[in-house]
């Protein structure tokens, strides 16, 4: 089902693009989470068995519809369709009971299932309409292919507004806090040689900074940074250290601090290509002696303080661009909602 | 396609002592900055492109009998390295260009 | 014509889809669920990662010999929209994880950095690393 999706959006001619991608899992997420109450008519229109032919085009003309359950005493018995209404008029037999020409063989599907067991049964059958049934086998409505559509697009309206107003909630974090210096503050543990783990911290970074409003380049800039620093205490020192990450409306500051064993010449260590770093964090891709030029490369202000024998502490700052402020109001969008 | 022309292609700075480049005719490239997928992989008289600029990079050319290495992204190998090349008769060439662009175009001249 | 142009800030901007990038590398793709149609700008081949955090730009497909966690990471911090490890190297299941969490492709070559790079840069696809004197073209 995943497959026809995609291909029938793809035939249109258009390329799919990432959002488009996105919406697609998306729909195809929903056709599983989405059960069919939550989609189907529930108002249906239904015929007796003993009632006419005659009765049944009417409702059929009258409603608009191309088919109708047969229902006893609550529980379906049969459907009827234009083609089997076709075969009694044809034969001139408006008088006759629906039961002669209703097809008592009913594909139908329960209320509790997916929405994904209707879309295959209508890729199965080729029928238009479904009759619903509950777990005793009544009646409970009627679904449609553009019943699933309409329940698919409420949905992701649905998810569309939740994830914008948690954004718009985040983003003016700092607008709806009155204080006369507002900072968020997240703290990291780093481990020492924790490879496995690295990154983990940086990546949560990126994404707060995301999800506050900032830009992607900004947020790709913190976290570049941040990586750097992180990577540092996991290679570099004895017990790993403490990652700070301070956002304040119009600055950023990001800071390491560790207990050792500290950089004899903090100068040298500032040169492209110089590093101390083992043939473990070689072989991970680092200690290319690039991190420290990398980090300067990102903010705006960077300080080291250290020394043989001494903690060192890593300070990087970036000031954000007046388009870039947190807490500007002509900048944040409002959500449509 | 001679080192010469390479060179001049490519508008590479020549790091160690020049000779006549117009006599070597590289066969093949290699891309690495992982000096033990070098050891394992490089064929001799291959062109080697790194931005790796430190010693062992010379030491691991000449194990692998690699006669040229171009520096790529700028990077600057210390004094050292260059003398320590020269020794070895490592070719060092360098370029501001980033690895990707040097190996694309390297292969549009056929160096494959 | 593997390239196309698309408008971007009023600039055009060369850019492949990676559906062509893995053909031209004879790649499998080793997250499928991960929609492999993004519209890649560039090459950057490295394998080191400070050098990728230092020069690549956002929307480049990442050529690597290194195949670990941080290859992830880095692509993520970057945003690096792929990754192709070469020489047949099988990232761990607890990279495909993460990459996939994160909407990144990952894609295997047996093939080596040099001809990967010197393949997509022949069809078309042009460096998208900051050229370190500033000259980018």
């Amino acid at each position: 089902m995943s497959s026809t999706l995609q291909e029938t959006q793809g035939r249109k001619g258009r390329p799919i693009t990432d959002n488009d991608a996105q919406d697609i899992t998306r729909i195809e997420e929903l056709s599983y989470d989405l059960r069919i109450f939550e989609v189907m008519s529930r108002e249906v229109f239904t015929l007796a068995p003993n009632q006419t032919i005659r009765d049944g085009l009417e409702l059929l003309r009258i409603k608009r519809i191309s088919g109708a359950p047969v229902v006893e005493n609550g529980d379906l018995v049969g459907v009827i369709s234009t083609e089997d209404l076709m075969r009694a008029l044809t034969q001139n037999d408006l008088k006759s009971p629906i039961r002669t020409y209703m097809s008592a063989n009913v594909i139908s599907v329960k209320s509790y299932e997916p929405v994904v067991k209707a879309l295959e049964t209508f890729a199965r059958t080729n029928v238009g309409r479904l009759p619903v049934t509950n777990e005793h086998d009544q009646l409970v409505g009627m679904i449609t292919k553009g019943d699933i559509t309409r329940g698919v697009l409420v949905a992701i309206r649905k998810d569309y507004q939740e994830e914008e107003i948690r954004r718009y909630r985040v983003r003016h974090l700092f607008e709806d806090i009155t204080s006369d210096r507002t900072s968020l503050i997240l703290r990291y543990h780093i481990k020492p040689r924790d490879f496995i783990n690295g990154g983990q911290a940086s990546s949560h970074i990126k994404r707060a900074m995301l999800r506050l409003g900032a830009s992607a380049q900004l947020a790709r800039q913190c976290g570049i940074a941040v990586y750097e620093a992180e990577m540092n205490l996991i290679i570099h020192t004895t017990n790993g250290g403490i990652l700070r990450v301070q956002i304040e409306p119009h600055r950023i500051l990001m800071q390491t601090t560790d207990d050792g064993p500290g950089i004899p010449d903090v100068n040298k260590a500032l040169q492209p290509g110089w590093s101390t770093a083992p043939q473990e964090a070689r072989n991970m891709g680092f200690g290319a002696g690039m991190g420290l030029v990398n980090i300067k490369s990102c903010v705006d202000k960077m300080e080291i303080f250290s020394g043989a024998g001494k903690g060192t502490r890593l300070m990087m700052e970036i000031h954000l661009r007046p388009e870039e402020k947190f807490s500007a109001a002509e900048g944040t969008e409002e959500p449509g909602i | 396609m001679t080192l010469q022309e390479i060179i001049t292609k490519l508008d590479l700075k020549v790091l160690t002592t020049p000779q006549d480049f117009s006599a070597i005719t590289p066969r093949g490239g290699y891309a690495s900055d992982l000096l033990s997928c070098v050891m394992a992989g490089a064929q001799p008289d291959n062109v080697w492109v790194t931005l790796q600029a430190h010693m062992n990079v010379v030491a691991v050319a000449s194990l692998r009998e690699v006669s040229v290495v171009i520096i790529t992204e700028g990077a600057q190998p210390e004094a050292d390295v260059i003398t320590r090349a020269n020794e070895q008769g490592v070719i060092l060439l360098s370029t501001s260009a980033p690895s990707y662009e040097i190996i694309g175009r390297l292969w549009e001249m056929g160096i494959q | 014509m593997p390239l196309r142009l698309r408008h971007n800030n009023r600039k055009q901007v060369n850019y492949m889809k990676l559906s062509e990038i893995i053909k031209h590398v004879q790649g499998t793709v080793l997250n499928p669920e991960v929609q492999t149609d993004a519209e890649i700008i560039g090459g950057c081949g490295a394998d080191l990662m400070s050098d990728v955090l230092a020069v690549v730009k956002p929307e480049a497909v990442l050529l690597t010999g290194l195949c670990n966690l941080q290859v992830v990471r880095t692509a993520e911090m970057a945003d690096v929209r792929a990754i192709v490890f070469l020489r047949g190297k099988q990232p761990m299941p607890e990279m495909v994880e993460l990459a996939t969490q994160k909407g990144i492709p990952l894609i295997s070559s047996q093939r080596g950095m040099f001809e990967c790079c010197g393949r997509l840069y022949c069809s078309g696809l042009r460096s998208f690393e900051t050229n370190m004197n500033g000259s980018h073209e």
